[in-house]
């Protein structure tokens, strides 16, 4: 269904062609209209209560005319080419979406989009698929930035010293400002930048720092990846940078790298590895992942194996593996006092497994973790082989840019009179000890173009607005290297500029149009037919082999020696001396999406906490703090990680000393970190922002120093006696001992394919399928059903049945599904105060669970445990509405508002809702939310106000709303609903295309939800259960196909993938079963297997005595008679009937 | 026994002589049928005590924190209660179904004693079934009201009106909405049917002492009667009649309500006890209402001789059976729950007991189990004092109950991920203690201008009123 269509450039008949116009003011160009023209944009339009609605409908209409934008050159505005929307634009049909491709930019890099537009108004954004290293996919990021667009908070007017100015004014600043650097040569003139992977804009700063050679053009961000480039700059004399195959890689070590979800190009990462990681049949190949890290990131919830080990002693790590593989024992002194559990062991054993996949093995280091660590990475790479197979090097161009320390040295020589901060926030986020307060001091006059007003506003005499990247021309480099357009799919809300402008202004170019300077670099970089290249470009999304070029390295010892010094002095950690490691938050980065609420709404992957960040401990440390959370006397569950004075997580908070400073903050303990180290979140505590970014956790900058910005040790930790209440969403931690996330090890899986139905509940209880239990899918879910029921069930009669498969196995719980869906289906925020009452709205969720192979069982009698978890196995699980064949919630609605469809929909009819919340309480999943507020309606700080408080959502944030999906009333339940607006739009455009033939059924890929749609790994298919060959059917057909609480016969239509998890034998801590089915089993089967149930598992019983004979971590582990497992219940109608011969 | 005892060994006893068996006393003092009729008439007649009009005012601003609470919820929106996934149901159902029980004794004692000729019903019979209505009134502002959008709440009636949708005749609520609806309506009509004598005796009252205006009012209500025998009869028929129809409500209504939680798939409410076990616990949680109420009532209105010892003993030890039956349940469920090998069932037992809600689990137990065993001892049920306090537990155990079963059921359920911990908010709170001056106001009300006991019926069970008074009960 999706369409892309480019902008259409205008081609020289149209140039030429007849001229339309608006009224006769326009044809005869009279002053009043000329007048009228530049008030389309009004001064008072630039206020916070955002754009009314007139001039929405001007703006939506103005933007279908982009199209002519090339025309007047020099002139950023194209009001000469505006036309009535009373004439159709080309390919526009009312109430369809339009896609034009774009990209989101972000730092050094840009993750290739398709915008969908209605009306010219961009709702939602999805991965561009001709980028073919994403496929479609894009991140959490990606997915909210285009909430920033409708921010009504984001600054809307340009200011000169507090007055406002007019754009005209703006642009007679910076031609002054150019003017006046040009008669020194540029002497005086800095400019502070983020780092931009935008070609143009790189070839703007070759032209500006022509112009003016004393110019200073700096960049910073906080965010910095330059260890690997130096790295190998000494390694192989080169600047390039390492870009890894992870599909081709079958071993992975990762050296506190998180490059599933937090290095540059981790998307394409993620989606690498889910494929080596995919497992569809017994006996294919998987690939194993070996993390080292000091905290808990989601590459390390992925691991096969994960030793926690402090940040700082990732060099030593690095260096014995690297001894361990090559025997360099000039490497020795780098290894220092390592000791670890199982040290040798540990490191022989991987070792081993990397010589045994010479070439397909990979050691990858995280960016953060100094250039020593990279050199030995690389060092390990190139003695397996690796190079040119699972990791190859590009040639990265030069960067003219100087540094921040740099500019504050000239600074303080008193060389820089006129400072330009080019985006980014350094008075927020530059290092401590660089003080960017006392530069922009030092310098004379501070102009400031930001996104927002921001902290390094407050410091600038000027201030300029720019705009939203759905608003601008421009264009951007992938990780890859790529080129790709940022294409503007709406006029500027507000009066914006775009940083291409600017720059071209401050560098006394003629040119200053962003579209014609996109225009040129690109065309030139490409030459060909210009026209017909840009409007490729525009249309593919990205310009065809443009990416960095690989070149052949060979690793160079000798120019590495430099990084091979060993310690001076091993920093012995301890709760006296701890690490702290700096961290950039999963939702507001650095900081710079702090106003944006569906991020701050979104629970933390790990933590599971929002709207905050935390001083996150280890259990170790928590307890030397004594700010352990208490349990019960009596131990019915785990213990909780949060008490319950108004329901959620209670937290002390903590005073943290470090380099000198004391930050405070709440302190959360996250199992699985290094035991020493203290993890600080960066990117929250902003203190001018808007309303949503305000007052949300503590800022940790001020404790970062230039000398060591990601991991420094010498820290001190005391707990006070104050409280802070975080909004944390998931209060359990543990799965307690329930066949949730259902588990196994490769080897296992290989012997025992459907383990998901041997080691589970189902496999107690009697079957749910009743006589259906034979009949093929196609059948079983068309049919009148089916277990032993009195009841008539839905008749499932129509051409499509739904169904949904979710790979748990592959899932990274990197959380853009939660996003996309918020974005697709107008999911409102509900505020920080709301989330700890514990009412967040998202329709689907990550559950993360712990396991650490003990359970609160054998606390009633026997060996209790009530620790903690100091070093679990998590376990991640997207749950969302599973559209249940039987929905336990239908039969108790009294009024009928939720009801299923002929296509297995369990559709809500929001109308008929009068919200007695039955159905919520009845669903055995929790995903049904309700709209206890009118969140749309009230401000979020006003909810409890009711009548009194302000009614009516702001007209820009109306605008960023799905026009296919409902907005909710308060009172009213929702719940996902497989986005059933993009299921209704390929029905109904099938049937157009069917005309009078039969053929109606939807092919199957043509709908993507929401969430599948984004996810990088492809964890979820979606479609035509009926149709045996959909990607679908052949999912749920695997034998790993389970429904999560099967055995309460609701039938649901989405199903999962079971985890596997493929630990080497050989390694130390080898557990024959992952640390949750040990739980399983000692909870379910505490005396072993033989004990009271053997008849109902037939003859298995005895056969697996010793492999439910509880904790079998370290023990040998065999599978005789896996033969004769026959599970006595089965669960998912569909898994049965596929796996005996599909539809028939 | 005695019969046949006698039959079997007739060499032993030559001569039947059944046990004498004492009758209980159910007036004391050999008063009289006008004594009895001018003490509960002079109750309305007297000047308005001061001790009501405090009374009064202060149940009026208790009742005035329902009206708000209400008002600012429907303005609002349900989030200013407590509840929040995965609590959706929490004090306004725990209310409903502590309100709801409570009305079971009037039912229990006006329709299931009378048929089943307990003559010790009548002199609590009318102020227990008033009672039932007002706490089916405290009742019903629960269900309607927590919706999350009242103004919608008629879709849950089968009105003919243009939507043409049917309500969803599977739904325990939908069930619900009968079942209460025709509890209600049921009630209101044997409590009124009773009442006609009693209101045409002070009609002719008010009319002797020139109050035209209240006899009028009260012959109005009274329906013309005049005491004739084809009233009595056609009287004495409809009530038989409602109380044969009142019988089944006693036993469905709250079987209705236990189906709000017994036919969902909760750990923890999926339970078959639930329907004997709700019902022997509303009966049992009525009669400490009832005890509660008529205590004081006997105290202020000086009632000893009409409201005995014997009827506080009948009370008491229905109290002691209905309290034994939950008991038991209680323990039972527990021994379902380990023997049913549902792990997630079997946690949610043991959650109740131990977990975080086991404050909650144990006050009910106290309240429950505990209390009502010391009625097990007649110097206990002797002692006015202890009976009622102990009554008073009743209750507390009782709304325990109705929490403990609802929340601790939600707070954890089958995906640890969604567990959580529910707390009421003040409005919640203002709202439910609210509902005790709604009740009070009525209560209150009624003792002041309706007949407190059903005279005619009083003066049916006294000595006087049998034709053999005095000779041989044969």
């Amino acid at each position: 269904m999706k369409r892309k269509v480019n902008h259409p450039a205008p081609s020289s008949r149209e140039l030429s062609g007849p001229r339309y116009w608006r009224s006769l003011d326009e044809l005869v160009d009279t002053p009043g209209f000329q007048e009228q023209l530049a008030r389309e944009f009004p001064d008072d339009a630039a206020n916070l209560n955002g754009v009314d609605r007139r001039h929405f409908f001007k703006l939506m209409a103005a933007s279908f005319a982009l199209g002519g934008m090339g025309l007047a050159t020099g002139c950023r505005r194209p009001e000469s080419n505006i036309r009535p929307y009373g004439k159709s634009v080309e390919g526009v049909i009312p109430g369809l979406p339009q896609y034009f491709a774009t990209s989101f930019p972000l730092r050094g890099s840009a993750l290739p989009l398709l915008a969908e537009t209605h009306e010219g108004r961009p709702t939602k954004l999805e991965g561009n698929p001709t980028y073919a290293n994403y496929g479609g996919a894009s991140s959490l990021l990606a997915q909210a930035s285009v909430l920033e667009l409708y921010d009504p908070e984001r600054a809307t007017a340009h200011t000169i010293d507090g007055r406002t100015v007019t754009p005209v004014a703006v642009q007679d600043k910076l031609a002054s400002i150019y003017e006046a650097a040009a008669a020194s040569n540029g002497a005086g003139l800095a400019i502070l930048a983020e780092s931009s992977s935008s070609p143009s804009r790189a070839r703007l700063v070759a032209e500006l720092k022509r112009k003016l050679p004393q110019a200073i053009w700096a960049e910073y961000d906080a965010v910095a990846d330059e260890a690997p480039v130096a790295a190998a700059q000494a390694s192989f004399g080169r600047r390039v940078k390492p870009v890894y195959h992870f599909e081709k890689a079958k071993r992975v070590v990762a050296l506190d790298a998180d490059f599933l979800s937090a290095e540059a190009g981790s998307l394409g990462y993620a989606r690498d590895f889910a494929k080596g990681r995919k497992v569809l049949k017994a006996g294919d190949p998987m690939n194993r992942l070996y993390a080292v890290e000091s905290t808990f990131t989601l590459t390390g919830s992925m691991a096969d194996h994960r030793l926690r080990l402090a940040s700082s002693y990732l060099k030593a790590f690095a260096a014995a593996l690297y001894i361990k593989l090559t025997g360099d024992n000039q490497a020795e002194p780098l290894v220092g006092d390592l000791d670890f559990k199982d040290r040798d062991a540990w490191l022989e054993a991987c070792a081993q497994d990397l010589r045994d996949h010479e070439g397909e093995c990979l050691v990858v280091a995280g960016a953060h973790q100094p250039a020593t660590v990279h050199a030995i990475a690389y060092a390990i790479n190139a003695f397996l082989g690796n190079f040119g197979k699972t990791v190859e090097f590009v040639e990265l161009p030069a960067n003219p840019a100087t540094s921040l320390s740099a500019l504050a040295t000239a600074a303080a020589a008193g060389q820089v009179s006129t400072l330009v901060v080019l985006g980014g926030n350094p008075a927020y986020n530059a290092p401590a000890d660089l003080d960017f307060a006392a530069i922009a001091g030092a310098a004379g006059e501070v102009v400031r173009y930001s996104y927002y007003v921001d902290e390094t506003s407050v410091l600038a005499g000027t201030q300029i607005a720019a705009t939203h990247y759905l608003e601008s021309w421009g264009d951007a480099r992938t990780t890859d290297g790529t080129v790709v357009p940022v294409q503007p799919m709406i006029l500027p809300l507000f009066d914006g500029f775009t940083e291409l402008e600017v720059v071209a202004r401050l560098a006394g170019l003629e040119t200053t149009d962003p579209y014609s300077i996109t225009f040129d670099t690109i065309t030139r970089m490409a030459g060909g037919v210009a026209e017909d290249v840009f409007r490729k470009f525009l249309h593919d999304g990205l310009l065809d082999g443009s990416a960095y070029r690989p070149v052949t390295v060979r690793f160079d010892r000798n120019g590495a020696a430099g990084l091979f010094a060993g310690f001076e002095d091993w920093p012995v950690l301890s709760a006296t001396n701890l690490e702290v490691r700096f961290t950039f938050d999963h939702k507001v980065d650095d900081g710079r999406f702090a106003n944006n609420g569906w991020l701050q709404e979104c629970p933390d992957p790990i933590t599971k906490i929002s709207w905050d960040n935390a001083i996150l401990v280890s259990p170790v440390l928590g307890k030397q703090l004594g700010i352990e959370p208490g349990g019960s006397l009596i131990q019915v569950a785990r213990k909780e990680l949060a008490e319950y004075p108004q329901g959620k997580e209670n937290a002390v908070i903590g005073e943290l000393t470090v380099n000198g400073v004391t930050v405070r903050g709440p302190m959360h303990i996250q199992p699985g970190l290094a035991d020493w180290t203290v993890v600080l979140p960066l990117g929250y505590g902003r203190t001018v922002s808007g309303h949503v970014g305000e007052g949300t956790g503590f800022d940790a900058y001020p404790a970062r120093m230039s000398s060591a910005p990601h991991f420094v040790t010498g820290a001190t930790l005391v707990a006070t006696d104050d409280r802070y209440l975080l909004a944390n969403t998931q209060e359990h931690w543990s799965m307690e001992g329930r066949d949730i996330v259902r588990e196994a090890n490769k080897e296992e899986y290989d012997e025992t394919p459907n383990y998901v139905d041997i080691h589970t509940i189902e496999s107690h209880a009697p079957a749910n399928l009743g006589k259906d239990k034979d009949m093929a899918l196609g059948l079983a879910a068309s049919t009148t059903p089916r277990g032993q029921s009195l009841y008539e069930t839905p008749d499932f009669d129509g051409v499509h049945q739904w169904g949904m498969s979710i790979d748990l196995n592959t899932c990274i719980g990197c959380n853009a599904c939660v996003i996309a869906c918020q974005a697709e289906n107008n999911i409102p925020i509900v505020g920080k105060d709301q989330v700890l009452r514990g009412r967040e709205m998202h329709w689907i969720r990550l559950d993360r669970y712990y396991s650490d192979g003990k359970i609160d069982a054998a606390a009633f009698g026997g060996e209790g445990n009530k620790e903690i978890p100091s070093d679990p196995q998590a376990s991640i699980m997207p749950v969302a509405c599973m559209q249940c064949e039987l929905a336990p919630c239908e039969t108790v609605c009294p009024v009928n508002a939720t009801v299923h469809d002929d296509e297995g929909l369990n559709v809500m009819a929001y109308n008929r809702c009068i919200g007695t919340r039955y159905c919520a309480n009845n669903c055995p999943y929790k995903v049904r939310r309700f709209n206890f507020f009118d969140w749309n309606d009230r401000s979020l700080d006003q909810l409890y106000l009711g009548p009194v408080g302000d009614k009516g959502m702001p007209e820009l944030a109306q605008m960023a709303k799905n026009p296919e999906v409902t907005v909710r009333m308060r009172g009213v339940m929702e719940k996902c609903t497989y986005c059933v607006q993009r299921i209704q739009n390929a029905k109904i455009a099938q049937k157009v295309k069917a005309r009078d033939s039969d053929n109606v059924v939807v092919p199957d890929g043509t709908i993507k939800t929401a969430c599948q749609q984004v996810c990088p790994v492809s964890a979820i298919e979606f479609g035509n259960i009926k149709d045996p060959a959909s990607a679908v059917s052949l999912a749920k057909a695997r034998e790993q196909d389970y429904a999560l609480l099967g055995y309460l016969n609701i039938r649901p239509r989405t199903t999962y993938l079971g985890k596997l998890r493929n630990p080497n034998p050989a390694m130390p801590d080898y557990g024959a079963l992952p640390l949750s089915r040990v739980e399983y089993d000692s909870k379910n089967h505490p005396g072993g297997h033989g004990e009271g149930h053997g008849d109902a598992h037939g003859g298995h019983g005895d056969a697996h005595a010793d492999e439910h004979a509880a904790p079998a971590q370290g023990e040998d582990h065999s599978h005789e008679e896996a033969e004769s497992h026959e599970p006595a219940g089965h669960t998912s109608i569909m898994k049965h009937a596929l796996r005996t011969g599909g539809l028939s | 026994m005695a019969h046949a005892e006698s039959a079997a060994a007739p060499a032993i006893l030559s001569e039947v002589k059944p046990a004498e068996l004492p009758r209980a006393t159910l007036v004391e003092n050999h008063r009289s049928f006008s004594w009895i009729t001018d003490k509960i008439c002079g109750i309305i007649e007297g000047k308005t005590p001061g001790w009501w009009w405090v009374c009064f005012a202060l149940a009026c601003f208790v009742a005035s924190w329902t009206v708000a609470g209400i008002t600012y919820l429907v303005a609002t929106g349900v989030g200013v209660w407590g509840h929040a996934n995965p609590v959706n149901w929490a004090w306004d159902i725990v209310n409903f179904v502590f309100w709801i029980g409570i009305g079971h004794a009037g039912t229990l004692i006006s329709a299931i004693l009378c048929l089943l000729r307990q003559k010790w019903r009548t002199s609590i019979n009318r102020a227990a079934e008033a009672m039932t209505i007002f706490a089916v009134v405290c009742a019903g502002i629960f269900p309607v009201f927590h919706v999350g959008r009242v103004w919608f709440a008629w879709y849950l009636f089968p009105i003919p009106n243009a939507n043409e949708i049917w309500q969803n005749f599977r739904s325990p609520l939908e069930w619900d909405v009968f079942a209460v609806s025709t509890y209600g309506t049921v009630s209101v009509l044997f409590w009124y049917v009773g009442l006609i004598p009693d209101l045409a005796i002070l009609r002719d009252r008010f009319f002797k002492a020139g109050n035209k205006v209240r006899s009028f009012l009260y012959g109005l209500f009274a329906m013309g009667w005049r005491g004739a025998n084809r009233h009595w009869s056609n009287y004495e028929m409809a009530y038989l009649v409602l109380a044969g129809i009142s019988t089944p409500l006693v036993l469905s209504v709250h079987t209705i309500v236990s189906f709000d939680f017994a036919v969902s798939l909760l750990p923890g409410w999926h339970t078959t006890i639930f329907p004997p076990y709700f019902v022997a616990g509303a009966i049992f949680s009525g009669f400490g209402m009832v005890l509660t109420l008529m205590l004081p009532l006997r105290a202020v209105f000086k009632l000893e001789d009409l409201i005995t010892q014997y009827h506080i003993d009948c009370m008491c030890k229905i109290t002691l059976a209905t309290g034994t039956i939950v008991g038991y349940a209680y323990g039972m469920e527990f021994f379902i729950a380990w023997y049913g090998a549902n792990p997630n069932e079997g946690f949610a037992f043991i959650n109740r007991a131990f977990g975080h809600y086991a404050w909650a689990y144990w006050i009910m137990i106290s309240c429950n189990v505990i209390t009502p065993q010391f009625f097990w001892f007649k110097a206990v049920r002797n002692n006015t004092a202890v009976v009622w306090v102990l009554s008073i537990f009743v209750n507390v155990g009782m709304w325990f109950e109705r929490f403990v079963i609802i929340v601790t059921s939600l707070a954890r359920d089958f995906l640890p991920s969604s567990w959580g911990y529910y707390s009421p908010s003040i409005v919640e709170i203002f709202t439910f203690f609210g509902t005790f001056g709604v009740f009070s106001v009525l209560f209150l009300l009624f003792i002041r201008f309706l007949p407190i006991m059903p005279m005619a019926e009083i003066k049916g069970v006294m000595p006087q009123a049998d034709p053999h008074a005095g000779h041989d009960h044969h």
